[in-house]
């Protein structure tokens, strides 16, 4: 490896920390160099730890326990003052928890009938417009939207045909959050399929299929009209859709990676630059990503319909952390290129991403 | 019979002995010059030239030169001396030989000697070789690994530079806080006055939103900084059905048996595609009356309206023309048990259920289909356990079919009541 090798991001390794459950999400908190562990420990309780970044070293600040394993969290839909934690756990609860008095919940609800894969939140922390929601998605099939105000009815609720034989919905994304009305969430499910709703029209707008189970969607920005959006899947595939041109037919746009063999499992976007990407993969394994745009971004197809035209994706650096597979992925939306990570040999580990100025 | 050359000259000094040895018209090459320490032999075939010396020589510094048609030989003595004559005089047969054979076994030894001490040197050269490249190798790796240190370093100062300033900020914050804290009161004053008086509202969040009387702090640390906007009501609940890709099977990659269905739905194809034998019967009929699924159409229709004789005419035609569709004989099961054939109907549904093989989601209902006809034609044998069995495999399939249920648990009754009874 050459120096000019050493011109690309480098992924440090900056602090390591085991733990004693097992963790399934691990969140920054909002504005501090604080993170937040959500997991399960052995005796089938949920966990629930508050760390902050001290010198080379995690300290652990808070233990909360609760009766049911985390799942995961979001803190998409509080305000900046009160970072509410918003959690799906293995119940298919919800709850959102003031982490200054976390005995009682300051919203609660039993959303699902089995366990909340995936949350999601919108309109807080001063980004986008509207009114704050969150997503849930379960094992159930279906996918429900929440709103803090509104107690024990969804706002919407996503689920499958009468008869039809339901698929467990792995990933919840929002997105396309630029004024106060538009929304649109977007689900994917084990089967493979990809489903975007809009909520301001209360429909399915567009739905595929990439034949491997969906682990991970995410838009690039929340609070933009709809530009990118990234779906990983069994099998170490994923693919970059082009959102800003749907065709009739031919839906969005998109170009897909192999990566390994192994599931990628997260996906993540650097908040301060929605072109890089980090995936998490089934082996350990962290890679990032640069997604360069096309010379022109839509064209038009024979019949003069627009299409819209997916650009490419680029490796930049990769590295392996661990053996078992990393399973939950957040950047820190402070300081740009710090980003946690939590697998399932039980640690929880903080990476430092340097040169993002010069990606 | 070698020719011996016996013309040679030779002078000598205190430490050397010079011998000329000519050898007209024929090439000499070193492997033709054999010296030991006492025996000097030049042999080119077919001439030969031998000399016991008188005394030893130091064979290893000897040099030999040829040239112009002469070997010249410088052989250093071992001893220092004058010799008397080159060759030793009174040489008899025996000894020359002895002497041979000794000079020739101490060169074999010399180059086996030769041949140890350059492998070894080879071998030491060779470790020196690794060794090198070992150390270059450690060296670039040390170096990539302090870049790397370097880094790491860097990153760690600028974290917590990141951090502290961080800090300052929040306690910037608090102060702000403070302070806003005693204007409190007079702002509120001020803008009770303004509200009754003017409908604009500034954008501050004080009236509207907050419930919570209880901390006016919190909200009032950002009221000059943030301009809240009336949040939307809870959106209008709804409701968005959606389907699932549906597949021929409706299993995701990981969970197919692709194996067992792509069998499955081979033999549909080649069921649809075999058309049996004796067509010679058949010329006279229409061109429909010979397409299977037209007449299991007509069957079905048949049996519908009750005319079960008509139905199971239209299914053996069907079955003549292709014997391997498994609704034929499920249908003409039930048209059997309608006629109250029952041997037959157990007869259709046993073949139906051969065809059914192999078992996957997509024939499920026809598989409980044959299943429970057959069980109530065992009933009305009344071969009850036969037909229980029949029922419980079709209650296995489909679990949650009611009447499925109900009529195993009155059959069952009925063999527990028919053994009480004998």
């Amino acid at each position: 490896m050459s120096s000019a090798g050493l011109e690309r991001p480098q992924l440090v390794a900056h602090v390591q920390q085991a733990l004693s459950y097992t963790l399934f999400d691990c969140k920054w908190v909002p504005r501090s160099a604080r993170l937040l562990c959500l997991g399960s420990a052995a005796r089938g309780t949920g966990l629930l730890q508050l760390y902050e970044l001290r010198g080379g070293r995690l300290v652990l600040l808070r233990e909360i326990e609760k009766a049911k394993p985390l799942k995961c969290g979001t803190f998409g839909a509080t305000s900046l003052q009160q970072r509410y934690l918003a959690t799906g756990d293995f119940g298919g609860n919800l709850n959102i928890w003031n982490l200054e008095a976390p005995e009682i919940p300051v919203y609660s609800v039993k959303g699902h009938k089995e366990i909340i894969n995936s949350i999601d939140g919108v309109g807080g922390l001063g980004i986008g417009e509207g009114a704050p929601e969150i997503v849930t998605g379960s094992r159930d099939g279906t996918v429900k939207v929440w709103d803090p105000r509104q107690k024990d009815t969804p706002v919407a609720n996503m689920e499958p045909v009468q008869g039809e034989s339901k698929r467990d919905c792995w990933t919840v994304a929002f997105g396309n959050a630029y004024n106060q009305e538009e929304r649109v969430v977007c689900a994917g499910y084990d089967n493979g399929d990809i489903k975007l709703f809009d909520l301001k029209t209360m429909s399915l707008r567009w739905e595929t299929n990439i034949k491997n189970g969906v682990c991970s969607l995410e838009f690039d920005r929340k609070d933009v009209n709809m530009n990118k959006l990234v779906a990983t899947s069994l099998e170490g595939k994923f693919h970059v859709f082009d959102m800003r041109t749907q065709h009739p037919t031919k839906g969005f746009a998109s170009v897909s990676e192999k990566v390994q063999k192994s599931t990628i499992w997260q996906v993540r976007h650097l908040p301060q630059n929605r072109d890089i990407f980090m995936t998490s993969g089934g082996a350990g394994s962290l890679h990032l990503w640069k997604y360069e745009y096309p010379a022109q971004r839509s064209k038009k197809d024979s019949e003069g319909a627009e299409m819209g035209v997916a650009g490419s994706v680029s490796l930049l650096q990769n590295v392996t952390l661990s053996t078992q597979p990393i399973s939950s992925l957040d950047w820190s939306p402070d300081k740009k290129g710090l980003c946690v990570c939590g697998a399932f040999d039980q640690t929880v580990r903080v990476l430092i991403v340097t040169k993002l100025n010069k990606v | 019979m070698p020719v011996w050359l016996r013309e040679y000259s030779w002078r000598q000094t205190g430490a050397a002995v010079y011998l000329s040895l000519p050898v007209r018209g024929v090439r000499v090459t070193p492997a033709n010059i054999f010296c030991t320490e006492q025996y000097l032999k030049v042999s080119i075939p077919p001439f030969l030239f031998e000399a016991i010396l008188y005394a030893p020589i130091d064979d290893t510094n000897s040099t030999a030169k040829i040239g112009n048609g002469n070997v010249f030989f410088t052989l250093y003595k071992k001893e220092v001396g004058m010799w008397d004559s080159l060759t030793l005089a009174n040489a008899n047969k025996e000894k020359l030989q002895y002497l041979r054979e000794n000079a020739v076994l101490k060169a074999h030894e010399k180059a086996k000697e030769e041949t140890e001490a350059k492998k070894v040197t080879k071998q030491e050269h060779k470790k020196y070789a690794l060794e090198a490249t070992m150390k270059l190798e450690e060296a670039e790796r040390k170096r990539i690994e302090d870049l790397k240190e370097k880094e790491r370093q860097k990153v760690t100062k600028e974290l917590e530079l990141w951090k502290k300033q961080q800090e300052d900020a929040e306690k910037q914050k608090r102060v702000q806080k403070e302070l806003h804290q005693e204007v409190e009161p007079l702002k509120v004053k001020k803008k009770e006055q303004m509200n009754k008086t003017s409908i604009l509202n500034e954008g501050t969040s004080e009236t509207r939103l907050k419930p919570t009387k209880g901390c006016p702090s919190s909200y009032n640390m950002f009221s000059e900084n943030l301009k809240e906007e009336q949040l939307p009501a809870p959106r209008s609940a709804a409701t968005i059905k959606i389907n699932f890709t549906s597949r021929v099977f409706p299993t995701a990659l990981r969970e197919s048996r692709v194996a067992e269905e792509e069998e499955w739905l081979r033999k549909q194809a080649e069921a649809r595609r075999t058309v049996s034998a004796d067509l010679s019967e058949l010329e006279d009929l229409k061109e429909e009356e010979k397409n299977p699924d037209w007449l299991k159409d007509k069957g079905n229709k048949m049996f519908a309206t009750g005319n079960y004789l008509a139905a199971v005419n239209a299914y053996n035609l069907a079955v003549r023309l292709n014997n391997k569709l498994p609704l034929l004989y499920l249908n003409r099961a039930a048209c059997h048990l309608k006629l109250r054939n029952l041997h037959k109907a157990i007869e259709d549904s046993s073949k139906a259920l051969e065809l059914l093989t192999p078992p996957v989601p997509d024939n499920e209902n026809a598989r409980v289909k044959a299943y429970v006809r057959r069980g109530t034609a065992f009933c009305q044998l009344e071969l009850y356990t036969e037909g229980l069995q029949d029922y419980e495999a079709a209650l296995k399939i489909d679990p949650k079919n009611k009447t499925i249920e109900k009529d195993a648990e009155k059959i069952r009754h009925l063999i527990q009541g028919t053994t009480q009874d004998s």
